[in-house]
């Protein structure tokens, strides 16, 4: 059964040296594994204004066991070496102006298509003050993916589908990332509105469970999951921590934990029971 | 998109720097705040309310006091104090605090946030949502809550929450962060207090306006008594009291204009909080653009200043263009130096300056030493020092502070059950 069922599309979030470098190697390589559709890497940064507790913890940590910008480029191409997938794991960029600015857009965006990135996405770059985001990315070949809100102002909306992106990447709450989303009625119009035009939407904020995926993927391109991912490997963390008395009982490797999230989060493992 | 250049300046920029740099989130409530700010010109209620609780309540306007026996002992051009510590609260922040504090109301909100760094802002902000009524949250770095403990005290006296932020460098940098956090879920309900002219736009231009009141009545108290200014000085933080001191000759090209960063313990990485004079990048941090202090791939780099109110890594856009353009001039005073002009203004003025001040103040002291007699030095007085007590005795008299807190602690009976 497991063979025959088509995952469900997510962009399974992460973030290198979180919790450590060779360990987020371990990550990516589970969620490829894993039948993530999609890679979001994000570049940590020292004041991530948008990010909910539990990323900003994962980001704060990441820096703190080496990340540099450099470092994270480097975490990129490995990956694409190697990735043995039959169609390689497109992968998004994801980090604050703060840190894009400063290493310089165009350079930032070059680097990026050099390594055959997908996307990158900016989300306090938005699109009429992005400092020249989207042009260097139409100069490069990468997608540039602008991030819209759930209640954004009609005129914001407008806005996006004008620039006519290939990914639109929607927050489902009107708040930052972590807490549990409910993917109600006014959540399917926002995504179908978004989607209207051809764009693919990818949304996220708050997604955490097989079933808000299946909620997501029916009226969006993949679902975004971020704080899932990092909430596991604190609790492997923590797991370590507690047996620190009895290593020998203790596998660091995050490979199987992570895999089995998501397989269990594209529907690949049925799970026993409702998810 | 067009680029900026093609179409001049756009609202919210001064120069380069500045802008709208925010996630979508945060779109919403930066536009709401636009209409409001679009409708005080013509609201004369709030005007006329603002007015009455600045005489009232803040007890403005401050004096202007000149500085006789420092003048002497400086042997130079004469020096003048604008007392703007002698403000309600302490400090020039409650200009800020209640100005928007009262456009939240005008907008139907019934809560406010605001980040503190040194607890001025902070403290303002609880004192003037318990006179209006609104309910008060507080974001403050867990480093700043254990050094300054006395303000976290009379901001929960004032019936505020006080959240302590234990994320990043755990000063004020990451309490803004966690106020925006905030305020992306609760705008519908909640406005944000920004403490200094900084931040997104429109903030930096609105508390510039709120502030020029400091400037105005300079202005007007010089006037009376037939005097020019030579050279204004102030401190600069993010940059609220100096932009507001500085407000009315901005478009003029006298007097000079000295803006005073904290120069800390010297000029190496993290030991400082100077971002003009080639010490800054421009950046893009917490929705601005403007110089900031950054490491060498992009982070934010940790500050470091004997003053809580000076230790952030960016400067106000407005004040970080006129720097580029020359019409305000920076300098920096170490911790020492501020130190030293805390004594120097108690010993012969009877004035406590805020160590935030003090920076300002010892500039103050260098160029009335260097200038004429027939030269005017006008020095904003941000904060009264009261509130670095803590601080400036444990600095000047270590010894009988030591004993003091000794004796205090031991005075004070352990409570019986835990606290929390
Ligand atoms: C007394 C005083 N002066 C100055 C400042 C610095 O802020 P700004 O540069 O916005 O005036 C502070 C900030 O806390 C302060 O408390």
């Amino acid at each position: 059964m497991k063979a025959t069922r088509k995952p469900m599309p997510i962009m399974a979030h992460m973030i290198p040296f979180f919790p450590d470098l060779p360990r987020s190697h371990r990550v990516a390589r589970a969620l490829i594994d894993g039948g993530a559709r999609y890679l979001e890497i994000q570049f940590p940064y020292s004041d991530p204004t948008a990010d909910g507790p539990d990323i900003q913890g994962a980001g704060a940590q990441a820096l703190a066991r080496g990340f540099t910008v450099r470092a994270g480029w480097d975490f990129i191409a490995s990956l694409r070496e190697g990735d043995g997938s039959p169609e390689q794991t497109p992968l998004f960029v994801m980090g604050y102006a703060g840190l894009v600015f400063a290493h310089g857009i165009d350079r930032f965006v070059a680097r990026a298509a050099e390594l055959g990135v997908e996307g990158v996405i900016v989300p306090d770059l938005p699109l009429d003050s992005d400092e020249g985001l989207l042009e260097a990315g139409a100069r490069h070949g990468v997608n540039i993916v602008p991030v819209i809100a759930l209640g954004a102002a009609p005129h914001r909306v407008a806005l996006v589908h004008e620039a006519r992106t290939r990914y639109i990447y929607a927050s489902l709450r009107r708040g930052i990332t972590g807490s549990h989303t409910d993917i109600g009625e006014e959540n399917i119009a926002f995504m179908e509105e978004l989607g209207s035009r051809g764009a693919r939407v990818l949304a996220g904020f708050g997604v955490a469970t097989a079933e808000q995926v299946r909620a997501v993927t029916g009226h969006a391109h993949a679902a975004v999951v971020g704080s899932a991912f990092v909430r596991a490997l604190r609790a492997l963390e923590q797991e370590a921590d507690n047996a620190k008395a009895d290593p020998a009982d203790h596998d660091p490797d995050p490979y199987g934990r992570v895999r089995a999230l998501v397989e269990r989060l594209t529907g690949l493992e049925a799970r026993n029971g409702p998810d | 998109m067009k680029s900026k250049n093609e179409t001049g300046p756009l609202p919210g920029y001064f120069g380069e720097f500045g802008g709208r740099y925010v996630a979508e989130v945060l779109r919403g409530p930066l536009e709401e705040l636009d209409a409001a700010l679009g409708l005080l010109d013509r609201d004369m209620e709030f005007w006329k309310l603002l007015g009455r609780i600045r005489e009232e309540y803040i007890g403005r306007p401050t004096p202007l006091l000149f500085a006789e026996n420092s003048t002497r002992a400086l042997g130079g051009a004469r020096l003048f104090i604008k007392l703007e510590g002698l403000a309600n609260t302490g400090a020039h922040k409650v200009n800020n605090a209640i100005g928007q504090a009262l456009l939240a109301q005008r907008m139907g909100k019934s809560r406010i946030i605001a980040e503190t760094g040194a607890g001025q802002h902070g403290l303002a902000t609880a004192a003037i949502c318990a006179k209006l009524g609104l309910e008060c949250t507080i974001y403050m770095g867990e480093v700043d809550i254990a050094r300054q403990r006395p303000n976290v005290f009379m901001m929960e006296l004032f019936g505020a929450r006080v959240v302590p932020v234990t994320s990043g460098s755990r000063t004020l940098k990451d309490a803004v962060n966690e106020a925006l956090r905030d305020w992306a879920a609760s705008s519908a309900d909640t406005h944000y207090i920004i403490g200094s002219a900084l931040g997104p736009s429109p903030y930096p231009e609105m508390v510039h306006r709120f502030q020029s009141v400091v400037g105005k009545e300079t202005e007007s108290q010089l006037h009376d008594r037939g005097l020019e200014p030579h050279v204004l000085v102030a401190c600069v933080g993010g940059g609220s009291n100096a932009i507001g001191f500085f407000s009315p000759w901005l478009e003029r090209d006298v007097p000079r204009l000295v803006g005073v960063e904290a120069g800390g313990r010297g000029v190496g990485r993290g030991d400082h909080a100077a971002r003009m004079n080639g010490l800054g990048v421009p950046g893009i941090v917490q929705g601005y653009k403007s110089l900031f202090l950054l490491d060498g791939d992009g982070q934010v780099q940790e500050t470091h200043s004997v003053s809580a109110g000076l230790d952030y890594p960016g400067i106000g856009p407005q004040l970080a263009a006129l720097g580029t353009a020359g019409r305000v001039e920076f300098a920096r005073a170490t911790d020492r130096q501020a130190l030293e002009a805390v004594s120097f203004f108690a010993r012969h003025e009877g004035v406590v300056f805020a160590l935030e001040s003090a920076h300002g103040g010892y500039q103050a002291m260098e160029l009335a030493r260097t200038l004429s007699p027939d030269q005017v030095v006008v020095v904003n007085m941000s904060g009264r020092g009261d509130k670095d007590l803590f601080i400036t005795a444990r600095e000047l008299t270590p010894g009988p502070w030591r004993r003091f807190l000794l004796d205090e602690a031991a005075a004070i009976p352990a409570p019986a059950e835990a606290e929390e």
